[in-house]
């Protein structure tokens, strides 16, 4: 316990925290409560769980959710093919009597397995159906699986850190609430996102930065697009202006908008956009 | 501790369960929680399991700990408020008009919206004499609590954590954006037409079966033989009927054109056809319904497994549903009334659905949604009615 109490969690090289968030996130672990995070896009959901990892220099292990996934997929394989194969041909090392040998953890069972306390990161639930959801909170809260073939128990050797993320606009069923804490994420405001390109870009043209988050709120709040661009289209975006020779910072302001593809990836939004943008620069 | 904010939050709404209050004594045992702006957000975190209830939270913190008043705070509550009345206007017009002081005739002849707008007015008015005095509309637990006795800067202990206090952050209502049911986004709509996927196997074989496997290998005395599938693949065919005619289904438009767009996407096999109030000899592959008829006794051809969806009002004169020439077009007269044609399509297709804008509240009001209603199961079309619907369809008869 001694040791926990150094293990705070403070934000990481390039994950820029709130306060608030870093205090979920600790109460999360003091409680050993899985972490569901929910948000836009791009507001660095999956990133907090890299961060993490990073801060408490802990492995990651990342479990991504998949809609036609089992639970028993996450947890681990029992390798019939190569325990047949190894029956028929009899030629590898491997003991075929042995069913122990043919079984591989999943990602949630490496978890269990790890000698030390690793951070799991279980992305995109809400992907999976409900009973996917609804059965792996039971492994989670129990913190153990059994292996049929071998009627072996796994038990959780460490409870890892658990990050869930969903990008779901519907509410994920009421036991599995009930048994996370909660947190949204919300889009960052220019003052935040202003320190996330700091971070991001060491020593960038402080009239490029600021000039470049103004045009990209302004973009944002144009009507009726269909995928607002986030953070990481924006960070693409300041790459592709700061390589290119012949932009000038204060293009920007008359709305010389380039590389737009960066930052809207469908074609009905790109075509609004620059209608938009050449409009408003004949007046 | 705490015992007053928790079932002020469970008053207002806020679905919180006495389990995660006990986890938040927990963490407030285990001294994780030191000043107000800890608790804030630990509160929420462990009690509020969604963001539409973060504005909600918000205004109860704020109450709580800082004596913002909860009902007066602006239009949300009023809205609510205002749709209780409604609700208790279709119930008892008498009691609604006689506590509003009107006449109970005069409100009769306005619509729900008129009625939506008049009581929010009303409210507005009698905000400053009505202090907390909404106890017959039936909400309940708006009547304004104690001051609890917190004094703004007195808890907090580990110092300047952050540049606001979190009565501050609450009273900003951050969270307002997300709060309440909202319109039916493409994202909603997807999330609940999500379950709606028929997976059958299709394309090459290229999945192993073991159990196949292992049966056919036994077979040939442990001569390994591979047996393959095919991968399973969604092939729902879905048919979508729009009534895009005339000015009843104006209001709609917007939330059709959404689902009509996200179906487009969604399925392969997706066929949209339009009509106009309700069905008779044709549906119309363009929304002029001129071009491109299609019988509808043609669509016995069809695949039965088909899902069927048809979005309309289904309001309409009577004789249009059950006359014999009740088309309003001169050249679908072929004799069928539509509701034979809409009872044949009902056993054509077993998977079918009727999806109603008009809320459900209302349905009692026109006789031939009452009508239709009997000859297809019918939804609300909104997020609790789509996803009925969903589970409706995908139901194995």
């Amino acid at each position: 316990m001694q040791q926990e109490s150094k293990n705070e969690f403070q934000g990481a090289g390039k994950y820029i925290l709130d306060q608030e968030l870093a205090s979920i996130v600790n109460i999360s672990m003091k409680l050993e409560m899985p972490l569901l995070l929910k948000g836009e896009p791009g507001t660095g959901k999956t990133m907090l769980a890299h961060a993490i990892a990073e801060s408490l220099a802990m492995p990651l292990i990342i479990l991504n959710v998949k809609s036609s996934m089992k639970l028993i997929d996450a947890l681990y394989q029992y390798d019939t093919l190569t325990r047949l194969n190894d029956s028929r041909f009899g030629d590898s090392k491997r003991d075929v009597s042995n069913i122990d040998e043919y079984i591989k953890m999943g990602k949630i069972g490496q978890a269990f397995c790890a000698d030390r306390r690793t951070v799991l990161l279980i992305d995109e639930i809400d992907k999976a159906d409900t009973d996917f959801q609804d059965d792996m909170l039971d492994v989670l809260d129990q913190m153990q699986f059994d292996i049929i073939e071998t009627d072996r128990t796994i038990k959780a050797k460490h409870r890892p850190v658990i990050i869930i993320t969903s990008n779901a606009k519907k509410d994920l069923s009421d036991p599995f609430l009930g048994r996370c804490n909660f947190h949204h994420i919300a889009f960052p405001d220019p003052k935040m996102m202003r320190k996330i390109i700091n971070v991001h870009f060491e020593g960038i043209d402080v009239k490029l930065a600021e000039n470049a988050i103004d045009a990209f709120y302004v973009v944002r709040e144009i009507d009726s697009i269909e995928k607002k661009p986030a953070t990481r289209e924006l960070i693409n975006w300041i790459r592709a202006l700061s390589v290119d020779p012949d932009f000038r910072a204060k293009d920007l302001i008359t709305n010389q908008l380039p590389y737009l593809g960066v930052l809207f990836k469908k074609s009905p939004d790109y075509e609004r956009v620059k209608n938009i943008a050449t409009r408003r620069k004949m007046f | 501790m705490f015992l007053k904010f928790f079932y002020t939050l469970k008053e207002i709404g806020i679905p919180v369960s006495p389990t995660s209050f006990l986890t938040l004594q927990k963490a407030l045992h285990q001294g994780i929680i030191n000043n107000l702006d800890d608790f804030y957000t630990c509160a929420r975190s462990i009690l509020v399991k969604s963001e539409r209830y973060f504005d909600l939270y918000d205004q109860v913190f704020a109450h709580h700990f800082e004596g913002v008043p909860l009902p007066e705070n602006d239009g949300f509550e009023v809205d609510e408020i205002a749709r209780g009345m409604l609700e208790e206007w279709l119930k008892d017009p008498k009691r609604v008009a006689d506590a509003l002081g009107v006449n109970e005739d005069e409100l009769k002849k306005m619509s729900p919206e008129e009625l939506i707008e008049y009581f929010k007015e009303r409210l507005k008015d009698q905000k400053e004499e009505h202090h907390g005095g909404y106890k017959w509309i039936g909400t309940g637990g708006y009547s304004p609590v104690g001051h609890s006795g917190y004094h703004p800067g007195g808890m907090r202990v580990g110092g300047e954590s952050r540049n606001k206090s979190a009565v501050k952050v609450a009273n900003e209502r951050r969270y307002k954006d997300y709060s309440t049911a909202g319109p039916l986004t493409q994202a909603k709509i997807g999330e609940a037409l999500k379950r709606m996927r028929n997976m059958i196997p299709a394309g090459p074989k290229d999945r192993i079966n073991i159990d196949d496997t292992i049966r056919e290998t036994l077979r040939n005395a442990g001569e390994i033989e591979l047996i393959f599938d095919r991968a399973l693949k969604d092939r729902l065919k879905v048919i979508l009927a729009i009534d895009n005619g005339g000015w009843s289904m104006d209001p709609y438009i917007h939330v059709v054109q959404t689902l009509f767009d996200y179906a487009r996407s969604q399925f392969k096999e997706v066929k949209t056809y339009f009509f106009h109030n309700t069905i008779y000899d044709y549906l119309w592959e363009d929304t002029a319904r001129y071009k491109k008829p299609k019988k509808i006794i043609e669509f016995s051809k069809l695949d039965p497994e088909t899902r069927l969806v048809i979005v309309g009002d289904a309001s309409m004169a009577p004789y249009e549903l059950m006359a014999h020439d009740g088309s309003i077009h001169i050249s679908e007269r072929s004799g069928r009334p539509s509701i034979d044609q809409l009872q044949y399509l009902a056993k054509t297709f077993p998977h079918c659905v009727w999806l109603n804008p008009v809320s459900e509240s209302m349905w009692g009001y026109t006789h031939t949604i009452m009508t239709i209603s009997k000859i297809f199961p019918m939804f609300e079309l909104s997020l609790d009615g789509l996803e009925k619907a969903v589970t409706r369809l995908m139901a194995k008869s």
